[in-house]
This record gives structure tokens, sequence and C-alpha cells, in this order.
């Protein structure tokens, strides 16, 4: 099976979901640590949580991220929260919108949209 | 408000609106939801206090609406997606798989059962529901003609002139005429016989049947002058070379060359329906050399085929042909009571099955039950192996619903499994019951299982699996812990010992009425087997020789090609005796005609009962002794014709009405223009249509005295009759290579087929009630088995305090054949509904024939019974002292 045609079939990925990947590709979350990293990259329209963890309980499903071992939280002790990690596929999945919307990205520029050759 | 209080407002919101969203996406994501909402609440307190917090409680509830429904409608997670069932169907599966045997035994038994259901549907679907493949063919009937003691005969010519020429509501008619004749695509080249449906030409259009290839006939194509144009059947072009390039060359028919002009699609099919006998098929078309409204009235031997003006209602239609008939009544016989009537042309053509057809369907219906039962009983015999596990679930407050989703999943699976196994069954079965049908079934080239049969039959599985699931279901749902104790602490059973008693009842019923139809139709078909004919088959090879007039132009060429024929088939070793006659025994095609006998004691003096219509047939010297039919009185034809006199002979019931009391020898029977018939013997009849009963009186001619060309050849013979056919085809082709052979079989193999529609019945009703009867016992076999097992320590008590092992035995089976009594008491009335339906099926016996009955329900006991036996003898392993300590 051409795996390749299988990660392109998911994209483009939802706002959301790219934003989670995102958070979880550089450590463990939990839903609200992502809430908080999304505030933290100045999106405009931050998910709520119920949003957040639709998205999640989805991405679960395809197999993008999974549930990570249950720990307590050092600042409140509480072991309710649900943590994420992403997976291998996931992480494949990540790498290959982020290079479509750098395709997107260039493009807006080859068309003016965005100023050029800003590093 | 304090800090902590608002804290705990929201917490308690939080949790409010969780409800919004379906119970399973809460279960999952709840807690972290509310989580996430709590540490969304601390943020907006530290940073904007209570205003920031109610606006957060505010954007949870617009969050909530919007997620909870969005889930509800489209949830996250596949099983979801399917509610609770995806999960239960997943969990079934997996627990069937740990149990292969059964799975086997269960779709195994559900295959070959509902596989033979659903031949039993493909066959009376397409022969009794399926429309005919005709453009409205609602709206076209065949018509018929009664005239005094003769029933559905054909029409004269002039009858269908009449017919084309009424209007109204009758839109079009057209004549058809069968005959058989010589086919070769080069001259005096591979000659066949061939069947050729003569017509108007307007039979294509009638049909609303378009030829595939070339044309059909023009409306002028008709009458003494027409071209000689052919349509060939794509199955007689296939044949010969399937080759497109025959279209405008000639073929010949007994020698005349046709033009071929069309080739008719390839599931054309069309019959024409027999007034007596059955349908009739052709391999090509022509149309009329004559002029229908210039032929003889009193020479009826065209079916009449009207389409009725579209919408037309059948009354309206009767009516109009019925005028028809007072027409021709008035104008061609004295208004003597001639009618004609139209039947529809499906109820025609299936007419001679329906009765049948509707048994089987009868019987698969049944079947199907039994199956469902059977099935029942298997799974509720699962669900009390897993009455603990039940049990102790619901104690710990599982959910009563999940039970029952799964025992219905797992009755659902198993009936689609088993429908899957039994649509394959069914496809393979139908062609072999293709192949095996009478020829003479109706749309027999039509009988297939397609995709929707076979679509039907899986989803009859399902539907079966999930019903019979049912009871075990709803009983699993009840399982408690405490009626579990209860159960076990006094002698078992409880609910589900009733229910397991109740549907083994309920085989046993319908496994009698099943029995008892099988057993009719059986008896019945013995009945058929065991009937006399009149003439001795074994030993008898018949074969038809066509000798078209165009070959021997005058009569006494072919009479003396004939004895030829004869004298070359006598000489063949092992051949012990030869004839022919114009028409065989059990083949429907002998002539009528009404005949009086002026003079003869037996008459009455009242004119219409003193004219007898008679079948009447050409024999040549030899014939009655060479078929080893009975003479009763007199002589068979002497093989030297005497001059001026035209012999006949008579069959015992012409005899008996005319001379009831004298011998009927020497009497004379006016016959056509100024001859008679003299008769010179009197014979038992050889039945020309029905193996088990006489049909009309019969009058045998001397073949040679009326120029009959075409005989059909019997070979009496001590060899295996098959053996001398390369022999004989040698003897007739040294003869006259122009000469076809036709219909070389043996008469064993005629009075087969024409017990072949009984045969499969009989085969098939008895395949389903031994099949009911199985499972039955195998239902009891179960139930005494697990009660032994149940009642071990009740027993092992008895034992104990002193009753010996026999009497325990007793005492088991007893509970078994209590359940065969009841189900043998609620199943004799549905003998009785299944003999009503027998009715029309049964040859020589009652549908509540005493004997036949009562063997049904003694055999039945006694399988039961020994199905009983085999586990209540368990109870003589019992060793009280072992089994009371093990308790």
């Amino acid at each position: 099976m051409d795996r390749d045609r299988g990660i392109d079939k998911r994209l483009p990925l939802r706002g959301v979901e790219f934003h989670i990947l995102l958070s979880l590709a550089a450590g463990e979350r939990h839903g609200y640590g992502i809430i908080q990293d999304i505030e933290g990259r100045g999106e405009p329209s931050v998910p709520d949580v119920g949003t957040m963890y639709r998205a999640l309980a989805r991405m679960v499903e395809a197999g993008l991220i999974e549930a990570a071992a249950r720990r307590p939280v050092p600042d409140t002790g509480d072991e309710r929260r649900n943590y994420y990690r992403i997976t291998s596929i996931g992480l494949r999945v990540a790498r290959a919108e982020a290079r479509r919307l750098e395709a997107l990205t260039n493009a807006a520029r080859v068309g003016g949209l965005l100023p050029k050759e800003v590093k | 408000m304090t800090q902590p209080r608002m804290l705990h407002i929201s917490e308690r919101w939080f949790r409010l609106l969780q409800r919004l969203y379906p119970p399973d996406f809460r279960d999952e994501m709840g807690n972290a939801v509310v989580e996430a909402y709590m540490d969304r609440a601390h943020h907006s307190l530290q940073n904007g206090g209570n205003i920031h917090l109610v606006a957060l409680w505010f954007r949870a509830l617009v969050d909530s609406v919007r997620n909870g429904a969005g889930e509800r409608v489209r949830p996250a997670v596949s099983w979801r997606r399917s509610g609770n069932w995806g999960r239960d169907a997943g969990l079934a599966t997996r627990r069937l798989l740990r149990a292969p045997a059964l799975v086997l035994a269960v779709v195994g038994t559900l295959g070959v059962g509902l596989g033979l259901f659903g031949v039993v549907y493909a066959v009376v679907h397409k022969v009794l529901v399926e429309r005919l493949p005709y453009k409205d063919p609602g709206d076209l009937y065949f018509v018929w003609r009664d005239y005094r003691d003769l029933r559905r005969g054909w029409l004269a010519g002039t009858d269908v002139a009449e017919l084309q020429k009424a209007g109204g509501a009758i839109e079009d008619a057209t004549g058809l005429q069968r005959q058989l004749r010589t086919f070769a695509t080069r001259d005096g080249d591979d000659a066949t016989e061939i069947s050729v449906m003569v017509t108007s030409p307007n039979l294509f259009q009638l049909l609303g049947i378009q030829p595939a290839l070339g044309r059909g006939f023009a409306k002028d194509e008709v009458g003494p002058k027409r071209p000689a144009v052919i349509v060939l059947t794509h199955e007689l072009w296939n044949r010969i070379g399937g080759d497109p390039a025959i279209l405008g060359r000639p073929v010949r028919l007994n020698g005349e060359p046709y033009t071929v002009i069309g080739i008719q699609p390839p599931k054309f099919g069309f019959v024409l329906n027999a007034g007596i006998g059955p349908p009739q098929r052709a391999d090509a078309y022509i149309t009329f050399g004559i002029n229908l409204a210039e032929t003889n009235p009193d020479r009826a031997s065209f079916a009449g085929l009207i389409r009725a003006r579209r919408g037309t209602s059948p009354q309206v239609v009767a009516a109009a042909v019925d005028a028809v008939g007072r027409l021709v009544d008035a104008r061609d016989w004295q208004n003597k009571g001639l009618k004609l009537y139209p039947v529809g042309l499906k109820p025609d053509l299936v007419a001679a099955v329906r009765p049948a057809l509707v048994v089987l369907g009868f019987a698969g219906v049944l079947l199907v039950l039994v199956l469902m039962v059977n099935l029942a009983s298997v799974l509720v015999a699962r669900a009390s192996q897993r009455e603990h596990e039940f049990a102790v679930s619901r104690a710990l407050g599982a959910n009563g619903g999940a039970v029952v989703r799964a025992t219905l999943f797992e009755g659902g699976l198993l009936g689609l499994g088993g429908g899957a196994v039994a649509a394959l069954a069914a496809f393979w079965g139908t062609r072999t019951l293709v192949a095996l049908a009478p020829l003479d079934l109706p749309r027999r080239e039509a009988i297939a299982v397609d995709w929707q049969i076979a679509a039907g039959v899986i989803g009859l599985g399902a539907l079966l699996g999930v019903l019979a699931a049912v009871a075990p279901a709803t009983w699993a749902a009840r399982a408690s812990l405490s009626l579990l104790l209860a159960n076990s602490a006094v002698r078992g059973g409880g609910g589900r010992g009733r229910l397991r008693r109740a549907l083994v009842v309920a085989q046993v019923t319908l496994s009698l009425v099943l029995l008892s139809t099988g057993a009719l139709v059986v008896r019945s078909f013995d009945r058929l087997l065991r009937a006399d004919p009149g003439f001795t088959p074994e030993g008898l090879l018949t074969l038809r020789v066509p000798m078209p007039p165009q070959f021997l132009p005058k009569a006494e060429q072919s009479i003396a090609l004939q004895d030829r024929v004869e004298y070359a088939l006598r000489t063949i070793s092992g051949v012990t005796g030869v004839s022919a006659a114009s028409t065989l025994p059990l083949t429907a095609s002998a002539g009528q005609m009404t005949i009086r006998i002026p003079g003869a004691p037996g008459n009455t003096g009242d004119a219409d009962r003193d004219a007898r219509l008679v079948d009447y047939l050409g024999a040549r010297a030899g014939y009655i002794e060479a078929m080893g039919m009975r003479l009763v009185e007199g002589r068979a034809f002497d093989r030297v014709r005497r001059e001026g006199v035209r012999e006949a002979v008579i069959d015992r019931n012409l005899a008996r009405q005319f001379f009831p009391a004298a011998s009927a020898l020497g009497a004379k029977i006016p016959w056509l223009d100024n001859q008679f018939l003299t008769v010179v013997g009197v014979v038992d009849q050889a039945r020309l249509y029905d193996v088990h009963q006489d049909g009309r009186p019969q009058i045998y001619l001397r073949a040679e005295d009326f120029g009959y060309r075409t005989l059909s050849f019997v070979v009496r013979t001590r060899r295996d009759p098959l053996s001398l056919v390369p022999d004989l085809r040698r003897a007739i082709r040294q003869l006259d290579p122009r000469l076809a052979l036709a219909d070389v079989r043996t008469m064993d193999d005629v009075v087969g087929d024409a017990l072949r529609r009984q045969r499969i019945s009989a085969v098939l009703i008895s395949a389903f009630a031994l099949g009911a009867l199985l499972l039955a016992a195998m239902g009891l076999f179960g139930i005494v088995a697990g009660s032994v097992t149940r009642r071990r320590h009740e027993l092992a008590l008895r034992l104990a305090v002193g009753a010996d092992h026999g009497r325990l035995v007793r005492l088991v089976l007893g509970e078994g054949a209590a359940l065969v009594m009841i189900g043998v008491a609620i199943g004799a009335p549905g003998i009785y509904i299944a003999g009503r339906l027998l009715r029309g099926v049964l040859v020589g016996i009652s549908p509540l024939d005493p004997p036949t009955l009562g063997a049904v329900a003694l055999s039945l006991g006694l399988v039961t019974l020994a199905a009983c036996y085999v586990p209540a003898r368990r109870v003589l392993r019992i060793d009280p002292a072992q089994s009371l300590r093990q308790e």
C-alpha cells in the first residue's frame, strides 16, 4: 500500500487539528495545555474546550494521536486530565500539512499577497 | 460571593452542560472537559473576576450546545457512530469466533435449509410471481373454445380472423399453430426436426418483442402468395453456427427454401399454451401460407392470442371475446352453444403447476419456521450457559440492554452467515433443479437465482437470526441472581427451561405438519409410480421419423418407406418387435373428433349425450403387441390389410358407453365423409395424458388407411434400449439420408418425464420434512440431556432413597414424551390446513389418509423418543454416593 497516499488523503487538516499536532509534536499535553499553546501562538480564534476534546477524540480514532498514561499534574495533583501524545503517523501528517502550508505560503508570496523574501 | 463558592458553582454548571453530550462521549471525555473548563475558570477569576467567570459560563453553554449537538450528529469515534450496536457487534463477533463448532453447525444448518428454501423461492417467484417478459403482459390473453364436451379447445382459423376484426377492447389478435418440420441449412444435409411456430405476421408486435438481428414479419407477409421468410430463435441460430451473415440466406423446411430475415433475442422464450399437455416452444417462426378467414370453420387447430387495449379490465375483455364467440356460434354452429373465452397469458401458463408450487412454497415457509425455532433453541442453550455471567453482571449493575443487544447481534450475525451460505447453495441448487426440472415447467429458462433473490435469502437469514434471538434475548435481560439461585436450588428449569421446552414443542409441531405433507406427497408419487399406464414401458425405445410430403409426395411412398424402416429396425439384433403410431402414450398429442354410433345399444336417444369426443391416432400392425397393451376383446391389426375395410380398435371406455352389455366387435363407426370404421378389437387405454387415469375414449386407426406420414416407431428389445441407438441411426440413414431422427427416447424416459414434476416435489418436500425431523430430534436430545445434567442431584437422591434406574429413565423419558405429545396435539390442526392445500396435488390418496398420517405420527414418536432415550440412559451412569458427595 502506498503509505504516502494515505497521508495525503488526510490533508488538509482542520485548523484545530494542526494546532493539536503542533503542540503534541513538542511533547505530551492535556487538552487545556494545548489550548494555552494555541493562545500562545497568537491565533485569533482559539477553539473552545468542547471543540478541542471532540477533535482529540476524533484524532485518537484516526490514529494521529494516542492517550498517554495519566499522571499527576504537579500544580493540582489532579489525575483526571487526559494526556495525549503524537503517533508516528500523526507526526508525518503534521509534517505533510506543514509542507502544504509552506507551499501555499510560497504561492501567496509569488502571487504578491505577502511581501517577498522575508526571512 | 467567595471565590471557592463561585468555583463550586462553576464546576456544577460545567458538569450540567456535559448532559448535552452523548453519554459515551461524556464517559470518556467528561472529566477532562470539566477539568479544562475549571482551569479556564481559575484563569478568568484571577484575570477578570466574577464578570469574566460569568462570561465563561455563557461561553461554555454555547460551546456545549454546539459541540454536544455536533457530537450527537457526527460522533468522533466510529463505534459511537453506530451507537452501542457497533461495540456489541464487535463483542458478539469475538464471542462467536471462540465457538467455531457452533458457528459451523448453525451456519451449515441454515445454509442448507435456507438454501433449499431459496431454490423453492426462486422457482415460485419466477414461475408464479414475476411478470412475463413481454410488453404489458397483463393485457395478453389466450382464447379458448368450449363446445359440448370439448374444453379448452383450439380455435378455427375463422375464429382467429373474427378476433382480429373485432376491435374495441381487443386491440390485436394473432393465430398460432405449431408444426414439426425437418430443418436443414443446405439441401439434404444435416437434417434435424425442429418445432416451427406458424403465426400471423403481427405476433412479435403483439408481444412487444424486437428481433435481436434483422427484422420481424411485415404486415403483408402472410397468405398464399407470401414470401417464404423465417425468423430463427437465438438458440437455433447458435446451433447452426451463430453467423450473422445468415440473414438474407435460405434455409430449408421440409425441403422448401425459406429466407432468414431475423434472429430473436437470446431470452425470447415464448411458448404456445396447448389446450392439453405441456406448453409448446418453437425453434423458428414463419407466417401462415393460408388466409385464416378462408379456412374451414370445422377444423379447429389454431391457438388464439389477443392483446387487450391497455388497461382494459378482464371482465371487459371476456365480454368482448364472448361477443365474438356468439357471432361465430351463430354463423358456423347454428347457435349450438360454442363459446370463446380469454384466459390471461400468465394464469393460463402456470395453471397446471400452481397447486404443486403453492404446496412447495408452503413447505418452504414451514422449513424456514423450523430453522428459526431451531436457531432460537440453540441461542437459548447458549444463553443459558452464560446464565451465571448474565446474572452476576446484572447484579453488578450492568445494563440489561447490553445483554439484549449482544444476543440479538449473535442471532443476526449467525443468520447473516447462514443466509450468505444459503444464497450460494440456492444458486447451485437452482441450477441443478432446472437441469432436472420437467421440460414442461413454464418459464423454466428464466428460473435462476439472481441478485434480488440472493439478497432476499441473505436478508431472510439475518431477519430469521434476529427473530430467533428475540426469545433468548428477552429472557437473558431478565436474568437475575435471585432467580438463578432459586432455580438451581429446586429441580432445574425456571424461565429458561420453559422457553426451551416451548421451542421443542414448536419444533415437533412444525415437523409433524411437514412430515405429514411429505409423507402424503411421497405416497401419492408412489401411487403414480405404481400406476399402470396401460402399456409396458420397460425395454421399449421410441423414435420419430419425420417424412414430410415434400420428400415423398404420395402417401403410398411414405407407407412403403415406413415398411422399409420397420423391416430395417426389425433386423437389428436383439429387437423382438417393431411398430409405429402417430402419437405415443403420455404425449398428449392425439387428434380429437366427435363421433356417433347410430344404432348402438348404448345410445340414449339424446343427440348430445350420444355424441362423444374421442382421441384418435393411427397405428401400424403390431403396435398393440409391441407396446404391451392389453387386448380385452377381438384382435389387434393384422399384418395384411383387408380391401375396402377401415379397421379400428377402440378402448374399453368407448365400448362400455355404446355397447354396455354387448360386444362392440363388428360395429361400424361413421368417420369423416361417408366412411366407416369397423371395430375389430377392444383394448385397455394406453394413457395419453396422465399416468394414473384414463383420458378421453380412444380410437386406434390403421395408420396406412389414413396416410399418416410421420410416425413414432416403437422398438421392443431384450437389450438395453439405448444401446440400439447407433444401429438404428445407421439403418435409417442407409434407407434415406434425408430422414431425420427425432425424440429418440426410451419409453421409461417418456414415463419418467411425465412424472418428473411429481418426483421433484416429492424429493424436495421429503427433504424438508426429514430435515425438520432431524432438527426436532436434536432439540429433544438437547432438552433431555440438559435435564439429566441439571437434575443429577435430585436423581441421585432418588436413587439413594431406593428408586431403581429403570424408573428414573422412565421419569426422564416421560418429560420428553410429554413434549412430543403436546407438539403432536398442536400440530394436528396444522395437518388439516396443509391437507386443504394438498388436495389439488395428491393423486389417489386423501389428504387425511389415516394410514399415512398414523404412520407419520408413529415414526415421529419413535424418532423423538429415541432422541430422548439416548440421553436419558445417562441416568444409569449416576452413582448416588459419588454424585451426592460432589454437591
